[in-house]
């Protein structure tokens, strides 16, 4: 409930005080988000199978934004930062997707 | 008669079930060649959970110094919760600025199209303004230049000069051509007429160029195609799709108005090559092309060009 709560007031403030985003950063915010919310939900499904882990959570969080972000940036310096970010969002969409599914056959057995 | 005999597969031949293979090696799989994309698809859970799932259960794995079962406190929710909290700015940040870039994409087009209607009230307006002053000069002309002999002379050569150049208005009988696309061709976009791409049934420069060619040949007085009247300096172009006459871009259909002798225009146009050329396109391409005699025209006057040169009367 707390986390729920705690997104919510996140998605609130960043659209309320639009945080000025350095121009050079700005590119990689979308797949930042991405990354995160991966790891996001590999929280929530690792939470409902019993063996959520607080620093797992964080460290992933931290590395998944930065490796992702990196991936990107590294695409762009070699002239396919379109295609890398592309091949970022698919895996990483699969991921959530698959923890998804996994986290509503938790909640519904279904 | 024959024993009935059994059923296919229940003779005692070869087992069909498959029992496990005894060898050493695991089976391989199926989809070994794409361990990749299954990986990706099944392992999708941080397998560093089960690992500190694991240790917390059996802390004797735990390496020399690992902290063992972690105490639920405070300092332990509070970086999930930081993290969350995180992530939801980090999707509201992304989301504003994408907010923000549309919205600065679209007031930039608002203002420039708001600029561009201002523009272009202001240039008709000083068009409307330069044709009052001309025709204020030329009543000062009118008036400076007396009504003896030597000034009714040069007011008629003003006169003569003024229609050779086509800077006087002009009024009188005449033909009217219109040439138009044919109609399967796109209609150009009237807020963009370059933007158009040809095709063979669309009227282009060299027709326009042929149609005012032919009707000079025929005895035009003056000529103006769309309300813009032709000088001798004019050029008739295209950029892109459109045609620009005097650099202003036109829209079909194409109107030319020539004042001259009704029927000698309209016999010279149609029977000089000019016309019979665009006749042909007509059932070529199924161009629009319509000649009809107007008994009043009334041609604007063309701005004056720049003075390049000038010398006494008479001293050269």
């Amino acid at each position: 409930m707390i986390p729920a709560l705690a997104l919510v007031l996140g998605v609130v403030l960043g659209l309320t005080l639009e945080p000025t985003v350095p121009a050079a950063l700005q590119p990689y915010l979308p797949i930042a988000v991405v990354a995160a919310l991966d790891a996001v939900f590999g929280a929530v499904r690792a939470q409902l199978e019993g063996i959520f882990d607080d620093k797992v959570f964080v460290v992933s969080f931290v590395s998944n934004v930065l490796v992702a972000g990196l991936v990107v940036f590294l695409g762009d310096q070699l002239g396919v930062g379109g295609q890398l970010s592309t091949g970022v969002v698919v895996v990483l969409g699969i991921r959530i997707f698959s923890n998804a599914a996994a986290i509503r056959r938790r909640v519904f057995h279904a | 008669m024959t024993s009935p005999t059994p059923p296919l597969g229940q003779d005692g031949g070869v087992p069909t079930t498959s029992s496990p293979v005894s060898g050493d090696a695991p089976p391989r799989r199926v989809d070994g060649s794409m361990s990749l994309l299954v990986d990706m698809m099944t392992n999708t859970l941080d397998s560093a959970y089960a690992e500190r799932a694991a240790r917390r259960n059996d802390p004797g794995s735990a390496p020399a110094g690992g902290t063992g079962p972690v105490p639920r406190t405070v300092r332990g929710t509070a970086p999930p919760l930081l993290a969350i909290l995180l992530v939801g700015v980090l999707t509201g940040t992304a989301v504003a600025q994408v907010r923000e870039r549309q919205e600065a994409g679209t007031g930039l087009r608002a203002e420039l199209v708001e600029e561009v209607r201002e523009r272009t009230g202001e240039s008709e307006a000083l068009a409307g303004r330069a044709e009052d002053l001309r025709s204020e000069v030329d009543a000062a002309r009118q008036a400076s230049l007396g009504a003896g002999a030597a000034g009714q002379a040069l007011t008629d050569r003003l006169a003569a000069l003024g229609l050779a150049s086509a800077t006087t208005p002009v009024e009188g009988p005449g033909i009217v051509v219109t040439l138009d696309d044919a109609p399967s061709e796109a209609p150009l976009d009237p807020t963009d007429p370059r933007a158009a791409t040809g095709g063979e049934g669309r009227v282009q420069d060299r027709d326009l160029q042929d149609a005012v060619n032919g009707l000079w040949a025929a005895g035009a007085e003056a000529i103006s195609i769309n309300g813009e009247r032709l000088t001798v300096l004019t050029a008739k172009r295209s950029a892109g799709g459109a045609i620009l006459v005097d650099l202003r871009p036109l829209s079909p259909p194409y109107v030319v108005e020539a004042v001259g002798d009704p029927s000698a225009l309209e016999l010279g146009f149609l029977d000089g090559p000019a016309g019979r050329r665009l006749t042909t396109y007509t059932s070529l391409y199924g161009f629009g092309l319509d000649v009809r005699r107007a008994d009043q025209l009334s041609l604007p006057g063309a701005a004056v060009p720049d003075l390049r040169s000038s010398s006494r009367e008479g001293s050269s």
